[in-house]
């Protein structure tokens, strides 16, 4: 188990290496030049030659690509993850301040998910086929086409006009332990609407998966030995058609998080995936460089989390 | 998604040889009794492909069949509700929504057909040298594929968009990069299985080159798992087109796109209006749902299977 979580970290750290280096490669080595993204084509022609070298100059832009390169990973390692162009605050704290909104909506939506989706999947799996099935599986495909932040404008518009209801907005986020009723206000709307593409991804794999457990032999010898079926299907065959779901849960998480940022836009939600919509909207590409890498290596971490729980869960996979 | 098979078995060699239709039956006939069997096997899905049709027809022929010019501001009739002169309502300058929903179509389809043919063809090559040549280089091409992929797609997208400038171009090639791990993967997995059979052994103890082996006789076997991948990624890539427009790294404006519309609705003042919201997500939404379904039947029948693994 030690030598497996190991070899897993081994290759996370080599994807987190490659992952820099591609983020570095987007922000600074494609065509686009970093100030004409800060100043826009036309402020970039209103620039004297001088005043374009200073600028380089003074962002540290004007070095070799290698050392910028290195810079950078420097103050990645010193936990220093620069500032913006357009506010005081530093990418570090915004992170901090912001992070744990983004962070409860993804670990809500996961949660939602299951409840949704997991009992979608028994009544389908337990009767495959069926009008209930083909039902639930019409819905799946249904939720897997609507946009998320754009169902959220429509729940943010539906509570406004049906009940004159708007879920308290407080620029600086709220803490979950001081204000839990307000967080709760704020996080609910976004977290749902990311479960429901979610739980029918959950739903379609945990249906499969229960299908292809229902035919193994033990659950037959469950069923042979007089157990009820009710019990067979949740002592024997569900806990083993999660493993699939629990992988896949995993990713899903880090997709989220990246489904957020057009979620939160929507609601207004004040977490970090705003701040991501309004890092890319000012072109500050140091602040997007930053979030970019850290989403990155978020979802590198959890793909690793997941792995590393599978593997604690299933000896089969451990010592493969 | 991830979420998507990573392995599309090929077709046996035989099920792809033309030599098994009947000789004088013309091609639209033959076209046609293909459609009928797809109809009768995947009914659900023949009735979405037609929407689908539809769908591709109006972004076709938007100019003949949108009431008005999608640009032009009539400011006598600004942010004003569905009515009999604008069926869908108007935005804030006035201009026609059903018209801009209609010309969005056209930019969605073409940015997302246009992106997912170049991502899926690109990592599909690249599957296929590096499932052929193996070694150093397909262990580096794996590695970097796994680093592609250590990315959320919305979020690998944002950032290829705003480094090079908003543009068309720009957002076909920022989808199109996404798509290349998928194509990649399954291409390269199709390729491994294929090159131990004993008809490519047959063409190499011919003496034929690598490009000529590659290209003439696995290439042709790629071509059911590639149309399975092309089809099931339109539905991904037309929200990431909305989605990238909704958050401003689009196409820029003025140029009707669904995201554009959304975003520009929510600009629109601090309650935005019901009619600027509806109509552009249900157009995501049933295109969405249209392609996805059609490529779910084109799956199962091109390879049964895979039928009803996610």
């Amino acid at each position: 188990m030690y030598s497996y979580i190991v070899r897993r970290f081994a290759f996370g750290a080599l994807t987190v290496f490659g992952v820099s280096v591609i983020v570095f490669l987007i922000m600074r080595v494609m065509p686009g030049d970093p100030l004409t993204a800060i100043f826009g084509p036309e402020g970039m022609t209103k620039l004297t030659e001088e005043q374009r070298l200073s600028y380089m100059r003074e962002l540290g832009l004007a070095d070799p690509l290698i050392v910028q390169y290195v810079s950078w990973l420097g103050d990645i390692a010193r936990g220093d993850l620069g500032r913006s162009f357009f506010r005081a605050e530093s990418v570090g704290d915004m992170v901090m301040r912001r992070g744990p909104l983004t962070a409860q909506i993804g670990i809500l939506s996961v949660i939602l998910s299951w409840i949704l989706g997991i009992p979608v999947a028994i009544v389908s799996a337990l009767r495959p086929n069926t009008i209930a099935d083909n039902t639930a599986r019409f819905i799946s495909i249904t939720c897997l086409a609507v946009p998320g932040f754009w169902l959220g404008m429509l729940i943010v518009l539906g509570l406004l006009f049906g009940f004159g209801y708007r879920a308290p907005l407080t620029a600086t986020g709220a803490s979950v332990f001081e204000e839990p009723w307000t967080t709760f206000q704020m996080v609910i709307g976004p977290a749902v609407v990311l479960a429901l593409g979610q739980a029918a991804y959950i739903a379609r794999m945990a249906r499969s998966s229960l299908l292809e457990v229902i035919r193994e032999d033990y659950v037959r010898t469950a069923r042979a030995k007089g157990l009820n079926g009710r019990l067979v299907v949740s002592l024997h065959a569900l806990p083993n058609a999660l493993l699939p779901v629990i992988t896949l849960s995993g990713i899903l998480l880090g997709f989220v998080l990246a489904g957020s940022i057009p979620v939160e836009r929507a609601f207004g939600t004040p977490g970090l995936g705003y701040a991501m919509f309004t890092a890319v909207n000012e072109r500050d590409i140091f602040v997007m460089q930053n979030l970019v890498f850290l989403y990155a290596v978020v979802f590198v971490m959890l793909n690793i989390m997941v792995d590393i729980i599978i593997a604690w869960l299933d000896p089969r996979i451990r010592y493969q | 998604m991830s979420t998507r098979p990573e392995t599309i078995a090929p077709l046996e060699p035989a099920a792809l040889e033309p030599a098994a239709v009947p000789a004088g039956r013309s091609l639209p006939r033959r076209l046609l009794k293909g459609l009928m069997s797809f109809a009768r096997r995947a009914p659900l899905s023949a009735f979405w492909g037609c929407i689908a049709v539809a769908i591709l027809v109006m972004a076709v022929t938007a100019p003949a069949i949108a009431p008005y010019d999608p640009l032009q501001s009539d400011f006598r009739r600004m942010q004003k509700p569905p009515d009999a002169v604008n069926l869908f309502g108007s935005d804030q300058i006035g201009r026609d929504t059903l018209s801009r929903v209609i010309h969005g179509s056209r930019t969605s389809l073409t940015v997302a057909m246009a992106a997912v043919l170049l991502g899926t063809t690109l990592g599909c090559f690249w599957g296929l040298a590096s499932g052929y040549f193996g070694g150093r280089f397909d262990i580096v091409s794996q590695r970097f594929i796994e680093f592609l992929q250590a990315f959320p797609d919305l979020i690998l997208a944002m950032a290829i968009a705003m480094a090079l400038g908003s543009g068309t171009v720009t957002v076909i090639i920022a989808i199109a990069i996404t798509r290349i791990p998928f194509g990649g993967r399954v291409i390269r997995a199709v390729v491994l299985s294929l090159k131990e059979l004993s008809f490519v052994e047959a063409a190499r103890s011919l003496g034929a080159s690598h490009l000529r082996i590659m290209l003439r006789h696995i290439l042709p076997q790629c071509v059911a798992p590639y149309l399975i991948l092309a089809t099931t990624h339109l539905g991904v890539a037309i929200i990431i087109e909305a989605s990238l427009g909704f958050l401003g790294v689009g196409i820029p404006p003025p140029t009707p796109t669904w995201g554009n519309m959304l975003a520009d609705a929510l600009n629109a003042g601090i309650i935005p209006p019901w009619w600027l919201v509806l109509f552009p997500g249900v157009a995501i939404t049933i295109t969405v749902l249209a392609f996805n379904l059609l490529g779910d039947g084109i799956r199962d029948m091109l390879d049964p299977r895979l039928r009803g693994s996610v």
